[in-house]
């Protein structure tokens, strides 16, 4: 069967049966290959995308489970090639070492922030608690969670 | 300021934003037509394969079968990465004699992943069931129902000094014994590896590994292709942390290739990653000091038992490289190593982040805790009185210990870390609140070791003024490629970018031994900096030749009399007119391979009653010559942190008595979060380490070495226990603290 969704914006029809995974829907039928597979059972969160701007491991959810829904991989954060607030703020406050974990941690960060402008850092630990990084210990990430929605509440109240 | 002009800085890696926008691609994400290999592993700890049925899978359109009867029974051993280091070969590609849970029976290929796993299901083994080994204490005993080598075990001693004299002549006589577990290594990228056979009979092995030339060699040691027809190729890893430093799926990948003249692409799921390829080396050991009147070591003797896991992989190497720390931390003038590597029926061990490092100083440091708290002696004036000083010779004649500034960070961080107000334990309702500290001590490469240690790159200067540096270097997530930028940069004066530098391919790479022994700086970062010299003593030399006038280099460009050429303009004008490029070669062997140091401060908060442990605060302090990117140092900190509280509170691979792993995946194998994390302080030690780039040395494996024992000598101090068996979990502790029940009458 085809699973009619919305994939960063734009409509999209897939191939997939009951089996099949969403993880694997997005890899193999639509190409879109910053979704990771760490662990294949919802435990490392890497292969996070967000669901109507929910989070959720790809690797245990059917991909009929998308039909219809609006689904955002980390490819469709930026615009005309500039990257979301977000995805600076990684880069800029070293919150990337090997990188396998950032699309799916990037992601989180941003159903965070679209739920709650103004975290503390507990909250944003607790946030990303389904997110295993191994290489930069969360710390750098914590602060670059901290850093973008600084950001973007700036953003948000400076004068026109 | 520290005089440079990009060392020491914070710049942002350049590959990071690829890596937000999920453009960079990891093996398993490259297109390939490639036939996909499932592997199917043993599911019993020791067992013979009776026999193997195919003719389902094979029903299954486009499936190959490949088992242990088709492939050579040529031994091997995954830990070698240098022809004749004749460590001992025990592993096969395949195997009907399965040594534990995970071992590799056969390789089912099909055009894709999906029916290369149905396939795998539909194939019948009927396996005869063998006693399983598992306890250390007994596995000499069964090592031959393991290996038909005739091998019980694998000693190594390292001795120096009157160890006898020094134990008749001690004040004080205090001994323990130490246990850590097997960890697994949880680069978030899985094991992967695709071989293809190429034009002119090469054959091409894409890896995510750590040692391009070990992969080229271990697999030459198997195939019949000389050395010059395997061409790896390393791919982008998703972190490695050790696991990818032994050889474990590229012979059999490659091996199946060359067979079926097919691309052949094996990827593992995490339960592969897990039970079937390499984990640290868990290992058993007890220490005896001896010492004066005053506190002070006259000599230590160890009694240490490593499991090797089922084959014996580069364990023997680890256990080696453990004993040989003991005498460049403190002062031991009496020293007696005594070790053996013993193989069991669990996943293999190997090299993982710190090579033994974490685990003999976990036997040291809660040794010394336990020293301590025995003799009243205050922890830090203990240490101080017995550690190493700068310049002070390793007794085994090793390298020289160089700027060792281990008492600078002891001295810098107890201060700092107030350890005079927390070394006192308190209590708040169920609550206990203590303090404890580790010192460390880890290499820079293998100059004066049993190894060899070289390093081979070019830099060319292009006729734009950029440059490329062309060396063997694996960039793993760590910052070796980004360090290497800057270091190009600072000593050419070439913004980082307009640099670029080359990774892995031993096609076209200048020979290199590899990300291993924490040498990426120390000597591949050296051999770096010399390019860059040398690249432009060569440009200002032609320079002078051409223009026959004085040259002097500025910022931005060569000064010739009293114009400032870009060094572009220069590089083209030599190239025309003197027939020359700006292109340099350096073949670097270090001269040292000094201590790199440190000292990690932990404060944690113990409940008594779910006996969990919440780490809450924590100091780490580094001797690290020279930071080249002090982001790229906090970096390595900061996640070997992590990687320490793992090993110390939650982290384990264990196995029960038939041979079955406690942990297939992340849902068992407990991994420390983002809530479970403590802020982290850092202070760095830069008094520069002659010999490395600028004054740097090693940092990403000390960095987890000294964080487990700090943790377990902050639990004991708080419930004033003598937990000594890695890790300590809640029920460890509730077990710890629960009253002894009372003797029946």
């Amino acid at each position: 069967m085809d699973v009619h969704f919305t994939l960063n914006g734009e409509n999209m029809s897939a191939a997939a049966d009951s089996s099949t995974r969403l993880i694997d829907m997005l890899r193999e039928g639509c190409g879109i290959k910053s979704v990771r597979e760490g662990c294949g059972v919802g435990e490392c969160g890497a292969c996070t995308v967000l669901m109507n701007g929910d989070p959720i491991c790809s690797c245990v959810t059917p991909a009929v489970q998308a039909r219809g829904c609006d689904v955002t991989t980390v490819e469709g954060l930026e615009t005309d090639g500039e990257l979301d607030a977000i995805q600076e703020s990684f880069v800029t406050n070293d919150a990337i070492q090997c990188g396998f974990c950032t699309p799916g941690m990037i992601l989180t960060a941003k159903a965070l922030l679209a739920r709650n402008p103004s975290p503390s850092r507990e909250e944003i630990r607790r946030s990303i608690a389904g997110n295993i990084c191994r290489c930069t210990g969360y710390i750098p990430i914590i602060n670059a969670i901290e850093a973008a929605a600084a950001r973007t509440r700036e953003e948000n109240t400076a004068p026109l | 300021m520290n005089g440079f002009k990009y060392i020491g800085g914070r710049l942002p890696r350049e590959d990071a934003r690829d890596k937000a926008r999920g453009r960079f691609l990891y093996l398993a994400d490259l297109p390939s037509d490639a036939l996909h290999g499932a592997l199917l592993t043993s599911p019993l700890a020791h067992a013979s394969v009776v026999s193997i049925d195919v003719r389902e899978a094979l029903e299954l359109r486009g499936v190959r079968v490949l088992t242990f009867e088709d492939a050579p029974d040529t031994l091997y051993n995954s830990g070698e990465w240098f022809p004749g280091q004749n460590d001992h070969p025990d592993e096969t590609l395949l195997t009907g004699h399965a040594r534990h849970v995970g071992d590799r029976i056969a390789l089912i290929l099909a055009p894709d992943k999906k029916t290369a796993r149905e396939a795998r299901d539909l194939v019948r083994v009927e396996y005869s069931a063998l006693p399983p080994s598992v306890e250390l204490h007994t596995a000499e005993d069964l090592s031959q129902t393991l290996h038909c080598d005739g091998v019980r075990s694998f000693p190594g001693k390292i001795e120096y000094g009157c160890v006898d004299a020094a134990f008749s002549a001690a004040a004080h006589v205090e001994s323990s014994t130490i246990s850590t577990q097997k960890v697994h290594h949880a680069a978030l990228e899985t094991h992967a590896v695709l071989a293809v056979p190429s034009d002119n009979g090469v054959l091409e092995v894409y890896t995510p590994c750590q040692i391009l030339f070990g992969v080229q060699h271990v697999i030459a040691s198997i195939l019949p292709l000389p050395l010059s027809k395997i061409r790896v190729i390393r791919t982008n890893v998703g972190g490695a942390f050790g696991g990818k430093q032994e050889v474990v799926f590229e012979p059999l990948c490659a091996w199946a290739a060359h067979k079926l003249g097919r691309a052949v692409f094996i990827d593992t799921a995490r339960e592969e990653t897990i039970i079937s390829t390499r984990t640290r080396a868990a290992m058993t050991g007890t220490v005896e000091t001896a010492l004066d009147d005053d506190g002070r070591i006259l000599g230590r003797r160890f009694d240490v038992t490593m499991d090797a896991g089922a084959y014996l992989t580069g364990s023997r190497k680890v256990m080696m490289a453990m004993g040989k720390k003991i005498p460049r931390l403190y002062r031991i003038p009496a020293l007696r190593y005594d070790a053996k590597a013993v193989r069991t029926s669990t996943t293999p061990a190997g090299a993982c982040r710190g090579y033994g490092s974490p685990q003999i100083h976990a036997v040291t440091e809660i040794h010394t805790d336990m020293i301590c708290r025995a003799l009243d002696f205050d922890p830090v004036e203990f240490r101080l009185k017995n550690l190493v000083h700068p310049f002070d010779r390793d007794p085994t004649g090793a390298a020289n210990l160089g700027n060792a500034r281990i008492i600078d960070c002891l001295e810098r961080g107890a201060a700092a870390f107030k350890w005079a107000e927390r070394r006192t334990p308190s209590s708040s309702g169920r609550l206990r609140r203590g303090a404890g500290f580790a010192c460390c001590t880890h290499g820079n490469g293998y100059y004066k070791t049993i190894y060899h240690d070289v390093s081979g790159m070019s830099l060319r200067i292009m006729e734009d003024g950029s440059a490329v540096l062309r060396g063997a270097v694996h960039e793993l997530g760590h910052a070796a490629v980004p360090a290497m930028t800057l270091i190009i940069a600072e000593t050419t004066g070439i913004s980082p970018d307009r640099i670029t530098v080359t990774e892995g391919d031993s096609l076209y790479d200048k020979y290199d031994i590899g990300c291993q022994a924490s040498r990426g700086i120390y000597v591949v970062g050296e051999c770096a900096r010399l390019c860059g010299e040398r690249a432009m003593e060569k440009l200002c030399r032609e320079a002078e030749a051409l223009w026959d006038r004085p040259v002097r280099r500025s910022e931005s460009g060569l000064i010739i009399g009293d114009e400032t050429i870009p060094i572009g303009e220069a590089v083209r004008q030599i190239e025309m007119k003197r027939g020359t490029s700006i292109d340099v070669t350096v073949e670097h062997r270090p001269e040292n391979n000094p201590g790199s140091y440190g000292v990690h401060f932990a404060q944690v908060a113990v409940d008594t009653l779910s006996g969990i442990v919440r780490v809450e605060k924590y100091l780490a302090v580094h001797d690290v010559g020279r930071a080249i990117g002090r982001n790229f140092v906090e970096g390595q900190i900061y996640g070997a942190v992590q990687m320490g509280i793992g090993m110390a509170l939650c982290e384990d691979l264990s196995f029960d008595a038939r041979g079955n792993p406690s942990a297939r995946n992340f849902d068992k194998y407990h991994l420390v979060n983002a809530p479970d994390m403590p802020e982290v302080e850092i202070i760095l030690i830069e008094e520069g380490e002659e010999g490395g780039p600028f004054g740097a040395k090693s940092i990403g494996e000390i960095s987890t070495v000294p964080v487990a024992p700090a943790i377990v000598n902050a639990i004991n101090r708080a419930l004033d226990t003598e937990l000594t068996h890695l890790p300590i979990t809640p029920a460890v502790i509730v077990n710890a603290l629960r009253k002894p029940a009372p003797t029946p009458i």
